[in-house]
């Protein structure tokens, strides 16, 4: 951020008064941007609209008559009061559970000393790009013959472990890069690595966890593909497995469908327009610099 | 006698921090790997207590048996190829866009990101809305521009879906290029611009001799994740099309989950994710190699 306000500054000091190039990269940005947010307009306003002023009005038309019905309608037969139910339980134990099993794992790979850290490693960051959409049949076969289908740690335990890989990577590049001094005065005094880790590397390391936390939420939250397979009782469904079958069940009523699609899309949208800042350096933390 | 103490004990505080990821990450995730390969050379339903060892039948079956596995690898490598060329290239222009000096260049780019957050279900759900063919989005536009008979049934009409799918997924994963581009961005020297300023050259002349030189490891990066998070697609083409219509826009992914947890055939299914996984593990494993090569540079 700091980097890019310099940018700004060296720039405007030698620019001319007005740079016709800009104007129009601006122009072409702002119609890309306009085209962008249209489906987003397009979904909210059809929310608010009774199935006849969908077919009779045009897309682009804000409702007349907001029908904000279509939301309570919608998260009646949605049944949102289950999933968003699910979704908040396994989102709130898996996001903090995972990045504090994550952060005591990359701490040990980055700071203590033992045989084979190199090789863990390298496993750790081959999980970060093998796919689990590969493998939902050896899981679900996993997760029933554990008996766990259907379950909160069903579906979290496979969750924290697709998340680790990314988590630890990320974390250990960060704390490899804290100096020595800081732990070694505390290791003379006879500090654990128990206390060292936590009285010293969560603390400083709290801005990184907290973009991977906003991170990890989002992903959560949004996880669809596992849920399927591993959640089939529509009792335990999430949010995402909601809207799918909303979707199959009631597709002709428009204004409800895309309620509901605001309704599951919207949490993840206000964490991530707060939090935008975060969402930047969490990523381009693990992959570029990694 | 006292520091080999201090050593085990080092030891022994490592593996009780570590032991609680691995122990999670192995059962979950790796054991899964290699059960998929297991299962691939057996034939069951997923129901029964017995395995039936069969060899290499599964393979067999899937490359000269399975009406719709070839369909599936080709809409796969075509979606890979769009995935690796379209996503990075328009998140790459919009990157060097939104990192001059322009007006409300900070909320351009929330808005060119806000849909990386949303869930591909969600993503699904509101472009197959936005193609329907009556009062969808793109026939509505099409109609007040005079274009009707431009009108098409985008998902339904199987020579175009797949294009219509993956214009979706664009409108999706741009917004992720593009960050990583901005973050390379900002690791070009701003003094070397300076310099070939000075020195008389123009814009593209920058770009060509200074910025895209810097850039080439992030492109590297994206390129490889773009190939990666293509081959992952099934949650936008599960949620837009189920594969259809007519397989026309089946892929690996989906092909293999239809085949374990709809049809209960665990053996075909697991062969074709073997399959994918190995043309992952093509793409990865290479990757893995040059970072590690230029890490060693770095030292």
């Amino acid at each position: 951020m700091t980097m890019m306000s310099a940018s700004i500054h060296a720039n405007t000091l030698e620019k001319p008064q007005r740079d016709w190039v800009l104007v129009a990269l601006w122009a072409t940005l702002a119609l890309v941007a306009l085209i962008w947010v249209a489906p987003f307009v397009f979904i909210v306003f059809t929310s608010l609209k009774s199935n006849a002023a969908v077919m009779s009005s045009s897309a682009f038309a804000p409702p007349v008559d907001p029908k904000f019905a279509n939301y309570s309608g919608a998260w009646d037969r949605g049944r949102f009061n289950t999933t968003f139910f699910n979704s908040v339980i396994i989102t709130a134990i898996k996001v903090p559970l995972g990045l504090f099993i994550s952060a005591m794992a990359a701490y040990a790979l980055a700071k203590i000393e033992f045989a084979g850290r190199k090789m863990l490693l390298l496993a750790i960051l081959f999980g970060t790009m093998i796919p689990f959409q590969v493998m939902l049949a050896p899981l679900f076969t996993l997760v029933n013959g554990l008996h766990l289908i259907d379950t909160y740690p069903g579906v979290i335990l496979p969750y924290l472990a697709f998340g680790i890989p990314y988590q630890v990577f990320i974390l250990q590049s960060f704390f490899r890069g804290i100096p020595k001094e800081l732990s070694e005065a505390a290791r003379i005094d006879g500090a654990s690595h128990f206390v060292i880790f936590r009285r010293i590397f969560l603390p400083v390391s709290l801005p990184v966890l907290a973009a991977l936390l906003i991170l990890d939420f989002v992903s959560t939250w949004n996880e669809f593909a596992m849920a399927l397979v591993l959640l089939q009782d529509r009792d335990m469904w999430t949010l995402p497995l909601g809207l799918s079958a909303f979707q199959g069940q009631f597709s002709r009523d428009y204004g409800q469908l895309n309620a509901a699609i605001v309704m599951t899309v919207l949490p993840a949208a206000i964490v991530y327009l707060i939090f935008q800042r975060y969402f930047v350096s969490g990523l381009t933390s693990g992959a570029v610099k990694g | 006698m006292t520091s080999r103490y201090i050593f085990s004990d080092q030891r022994t505080q490592a593996a009780m921090l570590i032991a609680p990821a691995i122990v999670i990450y192995a059962v979950f995730a790796i054991y899964p790997m290699i059960d998929v390969v297991t299962l691939s050379f057996q034939r069951w339903n997923g129901l029964d207590a017995t395995k039936e060892f069969v060899g290499f039948s599964n393979y067999v079956d899937i490359f000269t048996k399975d009406p719709v596995f070839w369909g599936a690898f080709r809409n796969t490598v075509i979606w890979t190829i769009l995935s690796t060329i379209f996503p990075p290239l328009v998140g790459l222009l919009l990157a060097l866009g939104v990192n001059q000096p322009i007006f409300g260049r900070n909320g351009l780019r929330a808005i060119f990101y806000l849909p990386v957050i949303i869930a591909p279900i969600a993503v699904a759900t509101m472009w197959r809305w936005m193609y329907d063919p009556f009062f969808g989005l793109f026939g509505q536009v099409l109609t007040s521009m005079g274009l009707q008979s431009w009108i098409q049934d985008w998902l339904g009409n199987r020579n175009i879906a797949l294009y219509s799918a993956f214009v979706a997924y664009l409108w999706q994963t741009v917004g992720f290029s593009m960050v990583l581009f901005l973050a390379g961005l900002q690791g070009v020297s701003k003094t070397l611009i300076e310099a070939a300023r000075i020195d008389g050259a123009g814009r593209w002349k920058v770009f060509r001799h200074v910025t895209f030189p810097a850039l080439k490891p992030t492109i590297t990066i994206v390129l490889v994740l773009a190939i990666i998070s293509s081959l992952k697609a099934f949650d936008i083409i599960y949620g837009l099309t189920g594969g259809g219509p007519a397989q026309s826009t089946q892929m690996l992914a989906l092909w293999a989950f239809t085949q374990s947890m709809q049809i209960f055939d665990f053996g075909r299914g697991s062969a074709i994710s073997v399959v994918l996984l190995l043309i992952t593990l093509s793409v990865v494993i290479p990757y893995l190699r040059w970072t590690r090569k230029s890490e060693e540079n770095e030292e």
